[in-house]
């Protein structure tokens, strides 16, 4: 097991003295590697970190995200994604190549205040995001509440392989759609379900740097303890042997519509 | 400007009734705006003071963003109601030059780089004002920053000193801002060791002037202790230890 | 020149369907009745440094009012009677489509609406406050900064300028030859009656009292009603570019006495224990 060492930083604390590599939210100072944001830090063998408990959503691209459709120009949709940027929807994403304003009226489409989800295409440090609904599962979501919590702590509320957010999903009977950028849609057949799942949301989003989250989202939830859902192994399974452990604040993000990337080694 | 009556008594006490290296008061809650992206209200003393933080978030006009890094904006306002004779809400010439020079404190904390062609935008309202509003609105909105989850270098401090009676004294008080012979407001980067902003209005000699900016910068080194509770105590709760 | 403009806040659809529906059916978003209010939160005395003050927090939107008494020349028409001038500003720190500079209409709109209630119900007896009739005179000014908005400005401020005044304390002053003279006593202000506002929105055809900003963004009609001790109305606004039909202008107008006078004994109970 890697060694790691864990605290909690405001920025301009020194994270750890003397040669180690700088990876996401630190800064070089001298000898030292300084936090630059409020969290947790972690030092470990491939290098010295801070995982921020906040701060708004920055785009990444290939990044999943929800966002609420404002207004449209002529070629595009501008959408609000709840970051520092708007994100653009091109129409030829849903019209396709042959797209023509004259022709095709966008608002049957999309209008003001409809809710998506969509993928950013691409982003860079030279123009806003565009998005993209192309994939599958991507696109206007018709049901369902809407909620915003801190983007940093969407790592948390997906859990370990999505250990976090299905346990909340079965326990409620809703379908809960994640963006990265924090904004979030639960639906649900049934009021109560989707009420206990927003209540369930808040909680890991206050609670997401406390140990033994885990074990009270499942009390509030009414699941038993030594029932682990796991999308790979058989239901029923014992746990695993981390549940004191919060590493799922840095585990790998898998959102509920299975995308990749490491979550925290952002670059930004 | 020379002082004209007494304002420290026979037993080095002030007109507060505070010795000359005491801070005053200092209180901070972190969070305390529910819609801005970070805020903190700052109690130092009589100053009631108000700090919220939009961003990073996009520049409206587009045209007045930077290709290469944040734009940085700051406002420092007060209440018509905060000051002995009501202040006209119209911004004074005064509030201008304060507004410049806290962009100026806080801007070497900030990494803006890391955000292109976006704005932050730093609101420091005061609600109540008694002598070093401006330090006590640069600690806040350090905080708010902080808060808002915005990269930074290290927070930044600040806290005035001066000259009263002839003895270099530590936050000085609005009397003693008004009628005493100098007043020296400091804003310092504890962990880094930098001085991001350093005013003087009055009269020192050379030695008066490094006497009162080490005394300055003592001060902000007090007033960083409570803007880390403040942080630690909002974010990590009674959780002081990680546990592993 | 006022225009019609696309609304500063976007609230998804998703959202406005289902208060759309909850409140056609009598609930809303956060479990209130159509005719409650949300937390009412009140703080006299905060400002020190003012003759009268008050923090108020109504849900999420918050106001301080800071009372400051000085003196000065009447108003043309008015010369026996003191000034009263009241003021508000929305803080850019109140929400992020806040700019900072002058106020603009709806921010102006809302500082007269406020004012027009204080001043037609006569709560304060301006005619106790003249110096010398046709030169100096008490000048009272009450300033407002809204600090966060949560919704329903109008009966915030209203709250926090009413109790501001309501506990405020104000220096005696006097002529000496010739000149005005701070005697350095206190009196407590002449106050004839407690004004107090209360707001409705119209969602589809059901009127709902005090607004939360998700309701109001999808609200079709505002209206504000002011009213005194005696249940007159001391002034009225409609807001907003949808209408209002006459019978819910009624039954608006009755709630509103009946809820001004529920609000107005919370009020009269602060300002006599202070708490």
């Amino acid at each position: 097991m890697q060694e790691v060492r864990r605290k909690f930083v405001i920025p301009g604390d020194i994270v750890v003295e003397g040669n180690s590599r700088p990876l996401v939210n630190v800064h070089k100072s001298g000898n030292n590697i300084i936090a630059s944001r409020i969290g947790i830090a972690e030092v470990g063998r491939d290098g010295a970190k801070v995982i921020p408990l906040s701060g708004v959503y920055i785009p990444r691209a290939n990044d999943i995200v929800i966002g609420i459709i404002k207004d449209h120009s002529s070629l595009s949709w501008d959408v609000d994604i709840n970051s520092c940027f708007s994100a653009h929807l091109p129409a030829q994403d849903l019209f396709g190549r042959d797209f023509s304003p004259a022709r095709d009226d966008m608002s049957r489409e999309l209008s003001s205040g409809d809710v998506v989800s969509a993928r950013i295409a691409t982003f860079d440090r030279t123009r806003d995001p565009i998005l993209t609904v192309q994939d599958k599962d991507l696109g206007k979501i018709p049901f369902g509440e809407l909620l915003k919590i801190s983007a940093t702590r969407v790592p948390r509320l997906i859990g370990k392989r999505g250990s976090m957010i299905q346990t909340i999903e079965h326990a409620t009977s809703t379908r809960i759609t994640i963006g990265q950028n924090g904004l979030i849609v639960v639906s649900g057949k049934n009021k109560d379900g989707t009420q206990l799942a927003i209540k369930a949301i808040r909680m890991v989003e206050e609670e997401a740097h406390t140990s033994n989250l885990t074990q009270r989202i499942k009390q509030l939830l009414g699941v038993e303890d030594n029932v682990q859902i796991d999308s790979k192994s058989r239901s029923g399974a014992p746990i695993d042997n981390d549940e004191g452990h919060d590493d799922s604040m840095l585990g790998d993000k898998n959102s509920v519509l299975q995308s990749e990337s490491e979550s925290l080694s952002r670059d930004q | 400007m020379t002082q004209t009556r007494s304002l420290i008594d026979e037993n080095g006490i002030r007109t507060d009734g505070r010795t000359g290296n005491q801070l005053r008061d200092i209180q901070i809650k972190v969070g305390v705006i529910k819609n801005a992206d970070g805020s903190a209200l700052i109690e130092f003393g009589k100053n009631k003071i108000i700090a919220a933080v939009y961003g990073p978030r996009e520049v409206h006009p587009k045209h007045m963003a930077l290709t290469d890094r944040c734009l940085l904006r700051c406002r420092y306002h007060m209440s018509p109601f905060s000051t002995d004779t009501r202040k006209n809400p119209a911004p004074s010439r005064r509030e201008v030059e304060i507004s410049k020079v806290i962009r100026e404190a806080l801007q070497p904390a900030l990494m803006l780089e890391d955000y292109p062609r976006a704005t932050i935008d730093v609101y420091i309202e005061v609600l109540q004002a008694d002598g070093g509003s401006r330090c006590a609105g640069i600690a806040a909105a350090s905080v708010a920053l902080a808060d808002a989850g915005i990269n930074m270098r290290d927070l930044v401090s600040a806290c005035a000193a001066g000259k009263v009676d002839d003895k270099i004294v530590l936050d000085i008080n609005d009397t003693e801002d008004k009628e005493g012979g100098a007043d020296m407001p400091v804003a310092f980067m504890p962990n880094h060791k930098q001085i991001t902003l350093l005013q003087l209005d009055g009269k020192l000699n050379s030695e008066e002037f490094i006497a009162c900016l080490n005394e300055g910068i003592t001060g902000c080194m007090k007033v960083y202790e409570v803007q880390r509770s403040a942080l630690m105590q909002k974010y990590f709760g009674n959780e002081t230890e990680l546990k592993e | 020149m006022s225009s019609s403009r696309r609304s500063t806040i976007i609230l998804e659809n998703l959202r406005k369907n289902q208060i759309r529906e909850l409140i056609a059916s009598g609930k809303r978003l956060d479990g209130r009745s159509p005719d409650e209010l949300r937390p009412l939160n009140i703080e006299i005395g905060v400002i020190k440094k003012a003759n009268g003050s008050a923090w108020v927090k109504l849900g999420n939107t918050e106001v301080v009012a800071g009372v400051k008494v000085e003196t000065g020349e009447p108003f043309e028409g008015l010369e026996n009677k003191g000034a009263l001038i009241v003021s508000a500003e929305v803080l850019p720190t109140a929400a992020s489509y806040i700019e900072p500079g002058p106020p603009d209409e709806e921010t102006i709109e809302l500082a007269r609406v406020v004012d027009r209630g204080v001043r037609e119900s006569e709560m304060l007896a301006l005619d106790k406050l003249a110096l010398i009739p046709g030169k100096i005179v008490y000048t009272i000014f009450v300033d407002c900064s809204i600090i966060n908005m949560g919704g329903n400005l109008f009966d915030a401020t209203s709250y926090a300028v009413v109790l501001a005044l309501a506990t405020s304390k104000i220096p005696v002053f006097e002529i000496i030859d010739e000149k005005v003279v701070d005697t350095g006593n206190i009196q407590d202000p002449p106050i004839n009656t407690i004004p107090v506002s209360v707001t409705f929105a119209r969602i589809g055809d059901s009127l709902v009292l005090d607004p939360s900003t998700e309701e109001e963004a999808c609200m079709d009609a505002r209206i504000t009603l002011t009213t005194n001790s005696n249940g007159e109305y001391t002034a009225v606004q409609k807001g907003s570019n949808g209408f209002l039909t006459i019978e819910q202008v009624k039954s608006a107008a009755e709630t509103a006495k009946i809820k001004g006078q529920e609000l107005r004994l919370k009020f009269q109970e602060l300002t006599t224990t202070g708490q």
